[in-house]
């Protein structure tokens, strides 16, 4: 069976109307066209119908895996299309107790690479990507493919390393003070699922609403921080953020640091490990003595 | 701000920059654990050890209390360093606290050095309620170094 994107939307629409049809999933969460060539924007189908609007094409950027927890109330069984970073996305809030396996109908994508409309490249995020196949799912259309990096994902990292202390602070300042605290990174992540975020307890005072570079810090630092290592490194706050900041660069230092700290761990592709947050061994490295 | 910008910036550091006035004497905060740390402490003061009044010790039930939020937090605020202390791995009250904190700011203070804090304002160390002589160690070390570095000009939040 080939892998070409025209055969999987084919077999997908055909797969999304059987389901639909026979009441295996309740509504199926795809992508469908968006309003410019090349754009899209995720898709809740739920006629069979409709099956004509759900598309899969090498455009499909946006991460699938955060939508079925909006539905606090979930009526049957929801249907995912899911790629590598949606699974691992899915996994996380199954062992985050987010949502239960069998609320979840997964239609597995392997998936190489998708592209920026603007540009035609494909994007970072996938470049960098390690999991190409989806981890968790209940059906797979089309063959495997690789997986594997296709760069070394903590070259950036390594290169800030490499600066100074004050050098690395005014780069982090100057990417800091043009953050516009949309907080988009954290809607769209699919590692952010506290019930409430620090950021919104206002009561507590844990983030201010001054417009300014020591805010905008406090957010971006302490969000970062709070997922660490739980990171499942889908590159999502890096695309949807306005003002292009360079994410990732956060994110993968903390992975880095717990690679070689806890050992080599991947957020995400099974709903058991524990995080190296989550626990601890008494052989720990000993750096406080 | 690029990577390539910033890889290829003159070398120019933000505390130089700033006066220092002559009286000036570093602001050290330390997240002390009740049970350990802050008997040591206490210990300190019943032995007539000297160290710094630079540092403020914050007493706290277990170093795993410390949320890494409140390090950022009080660099915000105008501390030049922070100290976490806390019982020495396998005597925490609580059995497992410290061990959570011993991962946890592990990768927080490489977090925070990447992010452009000297490692020298940050330390995490391990002071049991019988070791007053490390605490004042401790602590004199750490202020020597802050002094070394002088202010904090980073992450402080200024005009208040």
């Amino acid at each position: 069976m080939s892998n070409t994107l025209a055969s999987v939307q084919e077999t997908l629409r055909q797969r999304a109307r059987t389901l639909l049809e026979d009441g295996t999933i309740t509504y199926l969460i795809g992508w469908e066209a968006g309003r410019f060539e090349g754009q899209t924007t995720p898709l809740i189908l739920r006629k069979a119908a409709d099956v004509d609007r759900l598309i899969y094409n090498e455009f499909c950027v946006h991460i699938l895996a955060k939508y079925p927890l909006s539905d606090k109330n979930i009526e049957g069984t929801i249907g995912v299309v899911v790629r590598g970073c949606d699974s691992r996305g899915i996994n996380l809030a199954l062992k985050d107790g987010q949502i239960k396996r069998d609320k979840l109908y997964l239609i597995g994508i392997p998936c190489e690479g998708m592209k920026d409309a603007r540009t035609g490249q494909e994007l970072k995020k996938c470049l960098q990507c390690t999991h190409r196949n989806p981890v968790v799912y209940d059906e797979l259309i089309g063959d495997a493919v690789e997986d594997g990096a296709k760069v070394d994902r903590f070259a950036e990292v390594a290169q800030l390393e490499s600066l100074s202390v004050d050098e690395r602070y005014d780069y982090w300042a100057a990417i800091f003070s043009r953050c516009i605290r949309c907080k988009a990174c954290r809607d769209t992540c699919p590692s952010c699922t506290c019930r409430e975020c620090f950021t919104d307890q206002a009561a507590m005072g844990w983030q201010g609403k001054e417009t300014s570079l020591a805010e905008n810090q406090n957010y971006g630092i302490t969000r970062m921080f709070h997922i660490g290592e739980r990171c499942i490194e889908c590159g999502e706050c890096e695309r949807v953020c306005p003002v292009r900041l360079p994410l990732m660069q956060l994110n993968r230092k903390i992975i880095k640091d717990a690679y070689e700290l806890f050992g080599e761990f991947y957020a995400g592709i099974d709903d058991c490990t524990p995080h190296p947050l989550d626990h601890y061994l008494l052989d720990d490295v000993e750096e406080f003595m | 701000m690029s990577l390539e910008q910033a890889v290829e910036a003159p070398q120019k550091t933000a505390a130089e920059a700033a006066e220092v006035a002559e009286d000036w004497r570093p602001k050290i905060l330390a997240f002390t654990c009740n049970w350990c740390t802050y008997a040591g402490a206490d210990l300190a003061g019943l032995n007539r050890m000297n160290y710094p009044a630079d540092v403020r010790l914050l007493r706290l039930p277990c170093s795993g209390r410390v949320n890494p939020q409140f390090v950022l937090h009080a660099f915000q605020k105008g501390c030049d360093g922070v100290l976490v202390c806390g019982c020495h791995p396998g005597d925490c009250h609580y059995s497992t606290g410290n061990y959570f904190t011993r991962r946890r700011m592990l990768l927080y203070r490489r977090y925070l050095e990447y992010l452009g804090i000297e490692p020298e304002r940050f330390q995490i160390r391990w002071i049991s309620g019988s070791e007053a002589g490390k605490f004042r160690d401790t602590v004199v070390d750490a202020c020597e170094a802050v002094a070394k570095l002088g202010p904090n000009t980073k992450y402080r939040e200024e005009g208040r």
